[in-house]
């Protein structure tokens, strides 16, 4: 009787198994086919909608995606269903499968074969191999997991010692021989309006076209200055909308890329006030040589690398600033620094340039002011000068520390420091012009009070003071004595800092006309070079280029 | 055949087992009582933090269901009604209708009906959301963030290691205690704010 | 279309033309779009909220492993039927199996405990410190009546032992290594809140929830059909929970035996465990080079202390590559690549974290921290091993004599399969008479085919 049961029970396991098996091989090909294809990212519906995009009216598309989104969403029902059926179904049949199995099985006792003699299960020879294969499979493991941890130490030293290795400065940045070789901030390579190419033209016309290699529209307004590294020039331009980066080839003039900067996370909702000849985008960009860091208005301040993409960003909170904030960016070593003095006090950030992480944000006992801040070797240590009401102040770029201070300011201050030899020029509109004599402790040398400056920055050289006002009049003092050597009036004023270019100025008026007079004790002028456009930037002066941004366009002078 | 001789070791080795007995006992209780002083009455139960969420779809694809436990839900107190739905519409539609290529969903679950000029409802059919997050993108890049993803814990298995956890890129899941399962937006967020 | 509409429409239309899908959406977005005045009696929906499941629930499910447990040691000891532990089993592979969806189980506890011992922010449920101690102080006094009768992953393997073969002894041993080693790892992972791994790679939870990654269901269908030849490989090679069980069954002092009276070495029963847990009676005589097998040992002993700090140390090397599996200090890796120029593109991963604005040396302080929990963990794991083979060695170097035969209590699962092969057992149920029982031990005797 059993016999029979034992016969019906292995034909049902039978059936059953091979119909397990077919169900088995029928899901994993469903699963294989949807791995592929995956019914709610169908490429072909995206490559149809790019081209929708490009023609919005075409009623024979619309149909084809609609007909292509029906399938990939039966698709993907259909495919969830025949899952839980599958699975239902195979459970049923394994379940039938076993039953029978297991009843074959019952009807076998497992018993010995009791005409050989009884062995005990652990003979030695059996605890022999077992000891030699765990002691060999041991020493396997923990040879492998040594060489394991060995190679390991290579790759990624352990995180917790990173820290130190950054702030030893082991961090790669620029030496000053390439900073001086490119043109990386506001007024140049270390701000002091100093260029160190000089085989620049001196002469060109941007109406006619002569010595302008090309011109390149920059859709977005910005007053703050192109950069320099390379072969790429770097500009940021913002309205009430948006805040973008450009990358502009320096050979061809084309924009290589242009990064929008919107979705920055704490940027404010509603735009700050700004003054029409501030706007959104004043503050000057900066680069280290590996990356741009661009300020706006609203205290947005981001990262990019060279190819426009983004490697942090951060708000550092809306300045309390009535006209829009317009200090711009410095990098020393591995930190970027930031003048930010706004209504509510001074203050100076640094940030780690590579992940945006704060270093020191120092207080400033000062007024607001629109002025950056120069980065000089004075003797024997580096030190960063700010100009602010009511005093100038030298901080360590490390650690912020202050240095010295002067009181000689007032007012509202937009012209950032000039440095020569010794001696810091600073001046402020119904203020002074100070020249300030560093050493034990600096004090005032001379000062002047006529005809004073209220945006351009002056400029020093090791005998001479430039100062160019905004009404028209440039003035030149003797720089240790202060004795004024020289006073020109030109028919517009200025905004743009002179920058010193060899033995010659160049200087370039509101309207983008630019002057090349001789850095000398008697005025001589050189040039007067036309742009064709207004202009408030400072021109950036790279080998055997001048690049200069107007209200609309890039220009690049070379011949 | 046991005589005294084989009962000794059998008796120290009963000992030892005694011993050892009572240490474990002692551990296993002493365990116990540990545990017990850090231990909560209520489920944990896990949840994902839409304010940390950045859409990257891995909620629909991740969970071990073949229809994720993640859906969209929808926050109608936070909601402005547009007719012009960035979570609803492709961006930079001309036409809004219904049509599939003018729709985020791909899986055609976001409703839209007309209330009163000029305002749209938007409602989630639930069986038809993948959990995907397309049209959370939308609704937080140009609207109010009203759609945010939530793991639905009538679906939710609450294995204890969730997959989708495991694989966040963001680290916006948690485990909440089973009487707060939710961590919502917008008014609703009463519901299960700590009393 | 009212000038209101029209005006909404113009801003969202601009700014929908002028920007482009930022590349993460807003944590803290902005109301952007003022609240809507309805003027008709229009009420919005409700949001609807389903709750979890009941936690009153989960103190019943305590109540019923309390019952079957305790069912479970009764049938095992008391009643030694293996019909009903069978039918047990059944059950419990229905409601702790399939309804309940394998989790939490005992062995996945062991994770949450870990867990629990070394985070305080998190708070353990009560019921899974219960699931993990309950069937541990069960095997203490009872033996492992858990495995045979309650556990669910044991139950799915149970239930497809058709044609068990005996694994031999020697690779018993070996395999017997690994779930010391998944023990170890497991305890690691969970503590330092890398990951519950037990759960990762549980071969058969993927069948009770009828959803599993596509490898997990190979992984599982491989283990069953492995399972149909070799009973129980999950439970006697890998299973974490089995290492506690088993030290606590060993302990046990009423724990079950084959025969319900003495043993009278009838070999009967010899062929009777799947799961090799009989032990055999044994001579034990001495080996021929006795000495030398002495001396060994001796040096084992000696070497044990070199032998822990040795592998503690290698365990302790492997922090940082097993500390990379913890998904914070994989994040601090990548950062560091990126920042270091090594990597160009960034991943998900880190444009989250580099939009948080959390500061990086949070991130890295945390990494080192976890790494630091890897270094300890480490060493602890890797004494652990080194002591267990240790242990493990030194124990194949000794034979006990065994008369007759027996349980090996700690690997013995109480599943009662044994019980019906003894003639005492049979004497007990009345089937033959005492006289015969104690004829088979003295002879060999032809058995007609019954039912177990």
């Amino acid at each position: 009787m059993t016999k029979l049961w034992y016969n019906i029970a292995k034909r049902i396991a039978i059936v059953a198994a091979v119909l397990a098996g077919i169900l088995s091989v029928l899901m994993i090909v469903n699963y294989i086919q949807t791995k592929s294809v995956d019914p709610l990212n169908s490429q072909a519906i995206s490559q149809l909608m790019t081209r929708l995009k490009e023609s919005p009216n075409d009623t024979a598309l619309k149909e084809q995606i609609r007909a292509l989104d029906l399938l990939a969403r039966k698709a993907y029902f259909t495919h969830q269903w025949q899952i839980r059926t599958g699975s239902y179904l195979l459970f049923a049949f394994v379940l039938v499968l076993l039953l029978a199995l297991k009843y074959m099985s019952s009807l076998q006792p497992r018993l010995p074969d009791l005409s050989k003699s009884p062995e005990p299960d652990e003979t030695w020879e059996s605890k022999f191999l077992s000891r030699k294969y765990i002691f060999f499979g041991g020493l396997g493991l923990f040879f492998l997991a040594f060489v394991l941890g060995i190679l390991s130490q290579t790759e990624l030293k352990n995180i917790g010692i990173i820290k130190t290795e950054e702030s030893q400065g082991t961090a790669v940045f620029p030496s000053i021989e390439e900073i001086r070789d490119n043109w990386p901030g506001f007024r140049g390579p270390e701000g002091i309006g100093v260029a160190y190419h000089t085989d620049v033209p001196t002469e060109w016309s941007g109406p006619t076209g002569q010595n302008i290699l090309w011109k390149t529209p920059i859709p977005h307004p910005g007053y703050n200055s192109p950069i320099v590294w390379g072969k790429r020039i770097f500009l940021s331009g913002a309205d009430r909308r948006i805040q973008i980066v450009y990358c502009i080839d320096a050979d061809s003039g084309k924009i290589l890329w242009q990064t929008e900067l919107n979705d920055i996370l704490g940027s404010p909702e509603r735009r700050p006030q700004v003054t029409e000849d501030t706007g959104y985008a004043a503050p000057t960009m900066t680069t280290d040589g590996q990356r741009v860091f661009a300020l706006f208005a609203t205290g947005d301040i981001a990262c990019l690398d060279f190819e426009g993409n983004r490697i942090w960003a951060k708000n550092l909170g809306m300045p309390d600033n009535h006209y829009g904030h317009a200090s711009s960016l410095v990098t020393y070593r591995d930190l970027l620094l930031l003048q930010f003095d706004q209504n509510a006090g001074g203050r100076l950030l640094a940030l780690r340039t590579r992940t945006g992480d704060l270093v020191y944000d120092q207080p400033r006992d000062v007024e607001i002011s629109w002025a950056s801040p120069i980065l000089v070797i004075t003797g024997s240590r580096t030190e960063l000068i700010l100009n602010s009401n009511p005093f100038v102040i030298s901080h360590d770029p490390q650690t912020g520390q202050e240095l010295w201070q002067v009181r000689c300011m007032q007012g509202e201050i937009a012209p950032s420091p000039a440095y020569a030899d010794g001696m810091v020029y600073v001046v402020n509109d119904y203020a002074r012009l100070a020249a300030i004599t560093l050493g034990e402790t600096p004090n005032v040398a001379w000062e002047y009070i006529d005809d004073l400056s209220e945006v351009a920055s002056p400029l020093a050289t090791k005998d001479l003071v430039i100062m160019a006002a905004s009404y028209g009049a440039v003035t030149c003092f003797e720089s240790k004595t202060g004795e004024r050597l020289w006073i020109q009036d030109f028919d517009e004023g200025f905004y743009s800092s002179p920058i010193l270019v060899g033995d010659s100025v160049f200087l370039m008026d509101m309207f983008g006309v630019t002057y090349v007079f001789k850095a000398e004790k008697e005025f001589q002028l050189l040039s007067k070079n036309e742009l064709g456009e207004r202009a408030m930037a400072i021109p950036a002066f790279m080998h055997n280029r001048i690049y200069i941004r107007g209200e609309k366009n890039l220009f690049c002078i070379g011949d | 055949m046991t005589d005294k001789t084989s009962k000794k070791p059998e008796n120290r080795r009963d000992f030892i087992r005694k011993i050892l007995h009572a240490v474990a006992g002692l551990t296993a209780g002493g365990l116990a009582g540990i545990l017990f002083s850090k231990s909560s009455s209520e489920e944990m139960v896990w949840q994902l933090d839409p304010n940390i969420c950045i859409q990257c779809e891995k909620c629909s694809v991740n969970c071990i269901l073949p229809h994720s436990a993640v859906r969209c839900v929808h926050s109608f107190s936070m909601c402005g009604y547009c007719d012009l739905c960035s979570g609803y519409l492709q961006p930079g539609t001309k036409v809004r209708d219904t049509g599939a290529e003018s729709q985020l969903c791909p899986s055609g679950a976001l409703k839209r009906t007309y209330v009163e000029d000029p305002y749209f409802e938007y409602t989630i059919d639930e069986e038809l959301c993948v959990g995907c997050g397309k049209c959370v993108k939308g609704c937080n890049s140009f609207g109010n963030g009203s759609l945010y993803l939530q793991v639905r814990h009538d679906r939710c298995l609450n294995c204890n290691q969730c997959s989708i956890a495991r694989r966040c890129p963001s680290q916006a899941w948690n485990r909440v205690p089973a009487s707060r399962p939710y961590i919502l937006k917008g008014d609703e967020r009463k519901r299960f704010l700590k009393s | 279309m009212g000038m209101r509409n029209k005006l909404r429409l113009l801003k969202i239309f601009i700014v929908a033309f002028l920007l482009l899908f930022p590349l993460l959406g807003l944590s803290q977005v902005p109301e952007r779009v003022p609240k809507p005045d309805f003027q008709t009696d229009y009420s919005r929906p409700d949001l609807l909220t389903p709750a979890p499941r009941a936690t009153v629930l989960e103190y019943i499910d305590i109540g019923i492993i309390v019952v079957a447990l305790s069912l479970a040691t009764y049938l095992a000891h008391k009643q030694r039927s293996r019909r009903n532990i069978f039918l047990l089993m059944v059950f419990a592979l229905a409601y702790f199996g399939f309804y309940r969806k394998g989790c939490v189980c005992p062995i996945g506890a062991i994770q949450n405990v870990s867990y629990a011992l070394f985070n305080p922010a998190y708070a353990i449920p009560i019921f899974v410190i219960v699931f993990f101690v309950l069937p541990l102080v069960f095997a203490l006094f009872y033996g492992r009546t858990f495995c045979a009768a309650v556990c669910p992953l044991g139950a799915i393997q149970d239930a497809v032992v058709i044609k068990p073969t005996n694994v031999p002894g020697w690779l018993a041993n070996v395999l017997g290594v690994f779930p010391y080693i998944y023990l170890g790892l497991a305890v690691l992972f969970a503590a330092t809140g890398a990951g519950f791994i037990i759960c990762q790679y549980d071969p058969f939870i993927g069948f009770f929830r009828f959803g599993a990654d596509f490898n997990m269901v190979i992984f599982g269908m491989s283990m069953l059909m492995l399972g149909t030849v070799v009973a129980r490989p999950y439970c006697r090679f890998l299973c974490p929970y089995g290492v506690l069980l088993n030290w606590m069954s060993r302990l046990s002092k009423r724990h079950v035996k084959i025969t319900p009276d003495e043993c009278n070495n009838c070999r009967l029963c010899e062929e009777s465990c799947p799961f090799g847990a009989i032990v055999k009676p044994d001579e034990a005589a001495l080996p021929a080079n006795r000495e030398a097998d002495v001396k060994r040992v001796a040096y084992i002993f000696v070497l044990i202390p070199v032998v822990i700090f040795g592998s503690g140390w290698i365990g302790s090397r492997l922090d940082i590559p097993l500390s990379r599996l913890h998904s914070t200090v994989s994040l601090a890796d990548e950062i560091l690549l990126e920042n270091s120029g090594k990597r160009t593109e960034m991943t998900d991963e880190t444009k989250a974290f580099r939009a948080s604005g959390k500061p990086t040396e949070e991130l890295f302080a945390d990494a080192g921290a976890i790494q630091h929990k890897f270094k300890v963990g480490g060493w602890i794991l890797g004494g652990f091993i080194g002591l267990i083979l240790c242990l493990k060695l030194t124990s194949l170097f000794m034979r006990r004599k065994q008369l007759e035969y027996d349980v090996d209590k700690g690997t013995c699962l109480s599943c009662g399969r044994c019980f019906a092969y003894c003639p005492y057992e049979q004497v007990r149920l009345g089937i033959i008479t005492p006289e015969e029982a104690e004829e088979m031990g003295s002879r060999e005797v032809r058995i007609k085919q019954f039912r177990a």
